[in-house]
């Protein structure tokens, strides 16, 4: 599972005057034709730093997206589930360490990264700043917060970076179980008891909001990201992406008989487009800039676990292992 | 000084302070070394790199190994192999198969020689995939031996070259550790299926239930 919506850094094209015009001609030739760029090919000193901090912001997602979830292990109602629910947190870490490797590449070491997670500096998907109540809370993440990440994650996985296009094509093949199990949990509870009903109603009044900011602020006003999807970092605008949410996801929460806390959400006919009432942006930044219900206990409790395995890795140093960026 | 209080009764157990401190740093000493994963998809099958892993021996790196790329998918075999022992040549262009544009008029260093294993990527994009071994006294030697052996295999953007001794290898019984794959249906997305709940559901609905 995955956040959308980066906040990639405003682009400032005055950068690429510095960069030697012929490679640069080549690069965006070769990323026109569809081609990979690999870890030793020349790239713009742009493309590496927003593909650093966009893989880099995916993995601290997958690391602190398990959190939210791994609560809900103990507390899953029954064994199958529990198992299925540790699967999916497993997964989920798994993926983050992939990412954290597709970063490396780029030149920023795993170390700087987890470095940069917990002393704030690098952001995550800013729904993991949201608590989760109930086990229908848990259902609804695992079913809906997947389907928003597989829809970026999909996407991402045509974009031009090498390394991440392989470890997301790795990724993509896991989510999907995530969420079938997800859809399930979420099934078996709308279709139960008026208690349980009630219990996944809650849960997605609470959580339509933040999904409705998953992929990232509006169009209108995002930063200018061209060149980003020109050079396919970035592979589709987010309003786009929320559009693709909605058209797969709104009928599936409505044929439930569950009703979305948003009186003008409809499809707009001549449009072919969904028409929304617009999401609380300035909550959004407040969330993002640490002033969210849980932004403080997810990095504590990082920090925490960083903290508390430091004695591990300190028993496993070899003096003479020496660290090199990993390959591909 | 208060402490921190969760939803989840654990991490208010654990006692954190209600205030941390964003500010510092951890030690950045605990980076341990990288090692490149293949892996052998069934039996017959070429080895393929399916990514790294962080370690300090390569018996805890086939550990990770396994957890990383095994975990879910099953396979035949995985090799580790530290990356600083992996020579890589440059990315060919498109279209220009890379031994074509590589320079193999100097003397090779002397030595005993040994054998070495060469992975090929076919495209971008691609994994590199095991091609065979070559025997010789240097990787710079085994990579001219690679490109007469393999050179006119196909087309070819990068080679690695690895020293085959410091390729670690799964034994034929540890194929074992991959046959319980079968036992955990519940992380299969086919086993989830909610047809007929939500078609049962809508029928009462319809029905007035």
């Amino acid at each position: 599972m995955y956040g959308g919506g980066n906040i990639f850094e405003p682009t400032k094209l005055e950068e690429l005057n510095a960069e030697d015009p012929i490679k640069l001609a080549a690069f965006e030739a070769r990323i026109l034709q569809g081609e990979k760029i690999e870890p030793n090919d020349w790239m713009p000193q742009m493309y590496r730093k927003q593909l650093i901090r966009m893989i880099e912001q995916h993995a601290h997602s997958e690391i602190i997206g398990a959190l939210p979830e791994g609560t809900w292990i103990t507390r899953a109602p029954g064994f199958r589930r529990k198992m299925a629910q540790m699967a999916k947190v497993q997964d989920e870490v798994g993926h983050g360490q992939l990412l954290y490797s597709a970063a490396e590449t780029l030149g920023k070491t795993r170390e700087e990264m987890i470095n940069d997670l917990i002393n704030g500096k690098s952001k995550y998907s800013n729904i993991f700043n949201y608590p989760a109540f109930t086990w229908a809370d848990s259902a609804i993440i695992s079913w809906l917060v997947d389907a928003g990440a597989i829809v970026n994650q999909m996407a991402n996985a045509k974009g031009s970076y090498g390394p991440y296009s392989r470890a997301l094509d790795r990724i993509c093949a896991e989510e999907s179980f995530h969420l079938k199990y997800g859809h399930d949990s979420v099934v078996h509870l709308a279709t139960g008891s008026p208690k349980q009903r009630q219990m996944v109603q809650e849960a997605i009044t609470r959580w339509w909001p933040p999904l409705m900011h998953f992929f990232g602020p509006s169009d209108k006003i995002s930063a200018h990201t061209e060149i980003l999807m020109r050079w396919k970092v970035k592979m589709a605008s987010n309003d786009d992406m929320r559009q693709q949410f909605l058209d797969m996801y709104v009928p599936k929460i409505w044929e439930l008989g569950m009703v979305l806390p948003d009186p003008l959400l409809c499809k707009n006919e001549e449009t072919g487009k969904w028409d929304y009432t617009e999401p609380d942006w300035e909550e959004f930044k407040r969330v993002i800039n640490g002033d969210g219900p849980c932004n403080k206990e997810r990095l504590a409790v990082r920090k925490m676990a960083e903290e508390n395995g430091a004695w591990v890795r300190r028993a496993l140093q070899k003096p003479e292992a020496k660290y090199v960026t990993p390959l591909a | 000084m208060s402490h921190l209080v969760s939803l989840d009764p654990r991490i208010s157990r654990l006692g954190i302070p209600a205030e941390i401190d964003l500010n510092s740093d951890k030690t950045l000493s605990d980076q341990l070394s990288t090692f490149e994963v293949f892996h052998q998809k069934k039996e017959g099958a070429v080895y393929q790199h399916v990514g790294p892993v962080h370690a300090n021996t390569p018996d805890l790196a086939f550990l990770f190994a396994k957890e990383q790329y095994s975990r879910r998918f099953t396979c035949t075999g995985i090799w580790v192999v530290p990356t600083s022992s992996i020579s890589v040549t440059p990315n060919a262009e498109p279209g220009v198969n890379i031994y074509s544009i590589l320079n193999f008029d100097h003397k090779f260093e002397e030595g005993t020689p040994v054998l070495f294993t060469v992975f090929h990527q076919k495209k971008r994009g691609a994994h590199h995939e095991c091609m065979g071994e070559v025997t010789a006294a240097s990787s710079d030697e085994a990579l001219y031996h690679a490109s007469l052996k393999y050179g006119e295999s196909g087309p070819v953007v990068n080679v690695w070259i690895i020293p085959s001794e410091k390729i670690t290898k799964s034994s034929a019984e540890d194929v074992e550790f991959w046959n319980t794959l079968s036992e955990k249906k519940y992380r299969d997305a086919s086993v989830w299926r909610v047809m007929d709940k939500i078609t049962k559901f809508k029928e009462e609905q319809k029905s007035g239930n």
